[in-house]
């Protein structure tokens, strides 16, 4: 029964990558720019749930929701601050904007991770589990109780994001403003704020993300780097600008790094996602699902 | 001689009287303490001035320049360590290992623009890292290999590094004043129109790349026989994010930015160090503040500051005419 465990728990860590890629593929849907600083938004989630949670002592759905809202005040400020110049006019960087986008999220990301180092500590903090079952056995297979609840929950969250995305009004707009921003705009839609609610949205579900992970991974500094690296596997994977390519993609990478970790090397464990990610922009650059993802 | 020619000549002769500065510090400066970090910052430059040749000039915005680094450090250091190899034999090792696999990764990445150059580059960086942390019966791991130091005078030290930069830049600028030069600018600028004009892309992008690449290997590799040891943190991505702090913070594609933008990096970072403060966070934030207003950098501010006292207004223009018309 070795197999279907790995698959579940694979399929576990997968909801919480798809919940980091399906925010950075909407980002990068509106302004086909890559976003460099959205492991910060998990980072900061996984912080507010930490600190409000184990230090403040308030009670769970309290931290699990305002890691969400300050993930998402944090990507909307970003947002309003450095990324609104890329769609406004917005002089040398209009014919650079991917290089702008490179460097000044780049930046943003060392600049999140080190002032938490500065100002929190280097140091690991500790958040509560989500329940107080150590683990769950159905017949063969054993899961941790935070991860089963964790998962389940992340998982309730994703399809309401992508019921959010495929079906509402707003959801409809995002994906106007992705195919083509000036078509949407002359349609009445008002594109800023669309891009103000399309970080909004990636910046909670990342922080959301982050605050579940906390009593596996512990708040850090630079805790969201790996994961953020990793959204960016399962978006290219998935394909570039498709959320329900982001949910697959993820689970998949869940399942090969779980089967990866036990059959290969388990100190490789972190190395897997970014050969796939080379071989897949290599490949098959359109991804499983998205849009062809470079130009020849 | 063109307009591009003459900017770069200015820019070039600016470092000239820099670097000649940079030669006179052991003269009044005595403690190994200071020199050493004089010798970091001559790295930082380097790679600095590396990564400037393929973003700045070439317009390919790899995250991997550090990595690079590691693969000339940990080619000396390997050579070093299992076969006892003198620095004279381990360099030159370390050179032609990172400049082939820079020739391999520049040819792979040929097709890929923007974001996805980006992205691989950068998965291109932490897998070199793991597998310098993991491939412990080789790397020794995180622990580091230890390496013989290329000359226990630290001044010598400091002469060799100096004269590795001084030679990478003489050669940067007569590359730059060549046809390979105009070449690679020209795909910066527009690779759609640069082919179109019979350019071979594929070839010169992966030039770039390739001596990119072997320079950071070179400096990595005189880095690890200063330092003593070879380790996995030389190629973390905070020493990719002081690399880029260093080109935009000075002024990307120039020939002075770069380089006077490694000193001012290191140089900045131990004066942080003194008030306890991360210089990372002080970094990131100067590269968000000059790539979002002042995307010349410190040598565009310095070069605008000078025209407005200097330059009587009229002047500019007249100039730019007379340099178009030579």
């Amino acid at each position: 029964m070795m197999t279907l465990e790995l698959i579940l728990q694979g399929l576990v860590m997968g909801v919480f990558y798809a919940m980091m890629g399906i925010g950075l593929t909407l980002i990068f849907g509106i302004l086909k720019v890559v976003y460099f600083a959205h492991g910060e938004s998990f980072m900061v989630g996984a912080y507010t749930y930490a600190l409000i949670a184990a230090l403040l002592g308030l009670p769970l759905p309290i931290a699990l929701a305002s890691a969400v809202v300050v993930g998402a005040l944090l990507a909307v400020i970003v947002e309003r601050l450095l990324i609104r110049p890329l769609y406004e006019k917005f002089g040398d960087w209009q014919q650079m904007r991917d290089e702008y986008a490179i460097i000044v999220t780049f930046g943003l990301s060392l600049f999140l991770i080190n002032a938490a180092n500065q100002f929190l500590g280097p140091y690991p903090y500790h958040g509560p589990a989500l329940t107080d079952i150590a683990r769950f056995q159905f017949g063969d297979i054993i899961i941790g109780g935070h991860r089963l609840v964790a998962g389940l929950l992340g998982l309730l969250i994703l399809g309401g994001a992508l019921w959010f995305i495929q079906r509402s009004f707003w959801g409809k707009q995002i994906r106007a403003v992705a195919q083509n921003r000036f078509g949407a705009s002359i349609a009445g839609i008002d594109t800023r704020r669309v891009s103000a609610l399309v970080f909004m949205l990636s910046g909670g579900l990342a922080a959301l993300s982050g605050a579940l992970l906390v009593p596996l991974f512990h708040a850090q500094p630079d805790v969201g780097m790996v994961p953020a690296l990793k959204s960016f596997v399962i978006v290219v994977l998935g394909g570039m600008g498709s959320p329900i390519g982001a949910i697959i993609g993820g689970l998949i990478l869940g399942v090969l790094e779980s089967f990866g970790a036990f059959y290969v090397s388990y100190a490789y464990r972190d190395t897997f996602a970014f050969v796939i990610l080379i071989a897949v922009l290599l490949l098959r650059p359109q991804g499983l699902f998205g849009e062809r993802a470079r130009e020849v | 001689m063109n307009a591009s020619h003459l900017r770069t000549r200015r820019e070039f002769l600016v470092s000239l009287v820099f670097l000649a500065a940079v030669a006179a510090v052991p003269l009044f400066v005595t403690s190994g303490y200071l020199l050493g970090i004089v010798i970091v910052a001559m790295y930082y430059a380097l790679l600095a001035i590396a990564w400037n040749l393929l973003a700045g000039y070439t317009g390919q915005f790899s995250l991997a320049p550090t990595a690079f680094a590691m693969i000339g450090a940990y080619g000396t250091g390997m050579a070093s360590y299992h076969f006892g190899l003198p620095p004279a034999v381990g360099v030159p090792i370390a050179i032609l290992v990172s400049a082939v696999i820079g020739m391999g990764l520049g040819r792979i990445v040929v097709p890929l623009r923007g974001p996805y150059l980006a992205l691989t580059t950068i998965a291109f960086a932490e897998i070199v890292r793991h597998v310098a942390r993991n491939a412990h019966e080789y790397t020794r791991g995180d622990f580091g290999m230890s390496v013989p130091l290329i000359s226990s005078d630290r001044v010598m030290a400091f002469y060799l590094m100096l004269a590795l930069l001084v030679a990478v830049q003489v050669g940067l600028y007569f590359l730059l004043r060549s046809h390979a030069g105009l070449y690679l600018q020209a795909i910066r600028d527009d690779e759609t129109a640069a082919a179109g004009r019979g350019i071979n892309v594929i070839f010169w992008k992966t030039v770039a790349f390739t001596v990119s690449g072997a320079i950071c290997g070179f400096a990595g590799a005189m880095y690890v026989h200063f330092s003593g040891l070879a380790s996995p943190d030389i190629g973390h991505i905070f020493e990719t994010g002081l690399v880029l702090a260093s080109v935009v913070i000075g002024g990307i594609g120039t020939m002075i930015g770069p380089l006077v933008g490694g000193f001012i990096v290191q140089f900045a970072a131990e004066g942080f160090r003194e008030f306890g403060l991360r210089h990372m966070l002080v970094f990131a934030a100067m590269v968000i503040l000059f790539v979002r207003f002042f995307r010349q950098g410190l040598w565009g501010l310095v070069k605008n500051a000078w025209d407005r006292l200097f330059g009587q207004g009229a002047a500019r223009p007249a100039r730019q005419v007379k340099e178009a018309g030579e």
